[in-house]
């Protein structure tokens, strides 16, 4: 399977992870997360598992079972660290400690490295076994939350051997290292793999799109940190000038209440508009949303908070130009002006649209420099890298160069 | 500066062919951050030598020339949008000190110097701070050896970036001075001193690594040429 990468991933990236492999040959590796379908840990965690093993490392993924209500409690806590006022109880604290202990009760925590990825599985390190390195891997921005709910976080947080953040200006003042991460796409699963004219037809038709006409298209979650809202006015403020229809395609995930309530709200928005294509695609289309980011002419990413927001790095690799919002991750993906465009508002989004939409050659030059970009730092073969020199970095501690 | 272990094996290989190696770098945050200029200024004095390292000599591994030459220039002049300090701290050149101490003076005096002179500069927008971070390098081999200047120009063309990065930049802090991998080599093992002069020439700042890789090719191709019609001719 790692051969399969050669020829896409830098030479370099696969050397390493050769060596790296045959240095962790045998050892055990853990990933605790909280959802097994939808949102990009799970994404990243289904591709990464395979490669894993083929490196010959004993690694396992295991997700924590819970109620409604303890998402509910996550959801907020979720979003009180990205900054939204939430209030968490102390009874709401006590229910998430409980329902990690019960499933610290049912998972094996015992392996040589456990990685906890975000806030949900993160008390699980009370129960850590004697052995092994703990790692928190924190998928979201915690450098401007609400202070209380981010405090409590962080009494576990600090408890971990070290920390891996997706971008350095998510991180915080903690008592533990700190590593810098980017996660990544997987340039041969279904979702980014290359596909026929036909394959891409089929879906088109499927969802009764017009594939002649240009394509403005947002895949995301429905959740208002994505500002589908706000996407809609930009298309609107587009459709004076040029023509175009607009794809909105989301799947929902087990671990987000919201998705309905924000999803009526675009469809009320939307008001029966015969050329917004509002798509609710079920777990695992992956197919669909590759076929629709390649017949996508200007692809939009335009969050208000984003974790890293991967969509931008899927559509980037598929050489589409992407016009994102300036915030989480974005930033590190589209070098404004370079791979595509940051925006802050709807007009911002609208004038950028209009720019590709009259302009095929800049289309193909940022494209093009936007899937060298991804080639060079956002496939999963360097997060596997990075994850396991993280890990060798930890058991071998006190240097600044390592040879291996 | 950096590295004493990789740069003991280097010397073992003095007497023998070029190992190309590589490395790749692990960001790791230092949990510091600076809103406008004073709070970077405060920050440069007491921050690790690492950190200075990683946003000074580390520029290059971003791959593509910007528009100033360190991370802190960079932040100045884009984020805060004090040109002229921009333009003052991306001329200076992190290879010619002799230590990082030296460089982090030498940083601290330019923006020193500013602030005297414009004492109230403005602060970042939200979420554009600076912030502080270092590397932990991982070195590791290419697999590629040349045991002359034939093989290397075929390696040279073939090898990743990050093997350009780490023989080209890396070594001007493991080597000191001036001096990189490639050029030693053609000069210690090869005897080819003309070559290694030239090598030399070729400024870091002007070009991305890809720059680099083109410069060093057409310098070597033209030598390896040269040769071949001087062993052509008989002479």
């Amino acid at each position: 399977m790692i051969d399969r990468y050669a020829g896409i991933a830098p030479k370099g990236d696969l050397m390493l992870l050769q060596r790296l492999g045959e240095i962790f040959r045998g050892r055990s590796f853990l990933h605790v997360n909280s959802t097994r379908a939808g949102g990009g840990v799970a994404e990243i965690l289904q591709r990464m598992m395979p490669i894993l093993e083929e490196l010959g490392i004993d690694a396992r993924w295991e997700v924590i079972e819970a109620d409604d209500r303890f998402f509910d409690i996550t959801k907020k806590i979720h979003n009180a660290i990205q900054g939204y006022g939430e209030k968490i109880t102390e009874e709401m604290w006590r229910y998430y400690y409980e329902v990690n202990r019960s499933n610290a009760g049912r998972i094996d925590l015992g392996a040589d490295a456990v990685f906890i990825h975000d806030p949900q599985p993160a008390s699980l390190i009370e129960f850590r076994k004697r052995r092994g390195t703990w790692v928190w891997r924190c998928h979201i921005d915690v450098s401007n939350p609400v202070k209380e709910v981010c405090d409590h976080l962080m009494r576990y947080c600090e408890k971990y051997d070290a920390t891996i953040f997706s971008v350095a200006k998510f991180t915080r003042a903690i008592s533990v290292d700190e590593y810098i991460i980017p996660p990544s796409i997987d340039p041969l699963s279904e979702k980014n793999r290359e596909l026929s004219d036909g394959e891409i037809n089929e879906v088109l038709e499927r969802f009764g799109i017009p594939g002649e006409r240009p394509i403005l298209l947002q895949v995301s979650r429905f959740d208002r940190f994505k500002d589908p809202i706000g996407v809609i006015k930009a298309y609107r403020m587009v459709k004076k000038y040029n023509d175009c229809i607009l794809i909105l395609a989301g799947s929902p995930a087990t671990d987000d209440p919201e998705g309905e309530v924000v999803l009526n709200e675009v469809r009320e928005y939307a008001a029966g508009d015969p050329d917004i294509f509002i798509l609710l695609l079920p777990a695992f289309s992956d197919r669909e949303i590759n076929a629709l980011q390649r017949s996508a002419t200007v692809v939009l990413q335009k969050s208000l908070k984003e974790g890293f927001g991967l969509t931008v790095s899927e559509a980037m690799w598929k050489g589409k130009p992407v016009i994102g919002g300036a915030t989480g991750g974005i930033p590190l993906q589209i070098v404004h002006g370079y791979t595509g465009f940051l925006v802050h508002t709807p007009e911002g989004a609208a004038f950028r649209i209009r720019q590709f939409l009259n302009n095929a050659a800049m289309v193909k030059r940022m494209g093009e420099r936007g899937r060298e970009h991804v080639r060079a730092n956002f496939l999963i073969t360097k997060q596997v890298r990075d994850y396991l020199s993280v890990w060798y970095i930890l058991e071998n501690k006190g240097k600044t160069v390592y040879e291996l | 500066m950096k590295g004493t272990e990789a740069e003991s094996k280097v010397e073992k290989n003095r007497n023998s062919s070029f190992e190309f190696k590589q490395c790749v770098s692990i960001l790791k945050s230092t949990a510091k951050r600076a809103r406008d200029l004073r709070e970077l200024r405060e920050q440069i004095s007491t921050v690790s030598e690492d950190s200075i390292f990683h946003h000074t000599c580390q520029y290059f591994l971003k791959g593509r020339v910007r528009e100033y030459t360190n991370d802190f220039a960079q932040w100045t002049g884009e984020t805060l949008e004090e040109s002229a300090l921009a333009e003052q701290l991306s001329n200076i050149d992190p290879y010619v000190f002799r230590n990082l101490s030296e460089l982090r003076k030498a940083l601290l005096s330019v923006i020193d110097d500013y602030l005297e002179n414009f004492p109230e500069p403005k602060a970042a927008m939200p979420g554009e701070d600076f912030c502080f971070n270092e590397t932990i390098s991982v070195v590791f081999s290419a697999g590629i050896k040349a045991k002359n200047l034939a093989e290397f120009l075929v390696a040279i063309k073939y090898v990743d970036s990050a093997s350009i990065y780490y023989h080209f930049y890396e070594a001007r802090t493991r080597l000191g001075g001036k001096v990189d991998d490639f050029s030693r080599w053609f000069e210690d093992v090869l005897r080819e001193r003309e070559l290694a002069e030239k090598i030399r020439c070729i400024d870091p700042f002007m070009h991305s690594i890809e720059g680099i890789r083109t410069h060093i090719v057409e310098v070597v191709e033209e030598k390896v040429k040269r040769d071949m019609t001087v062993t052509g001719t008989g002479k």
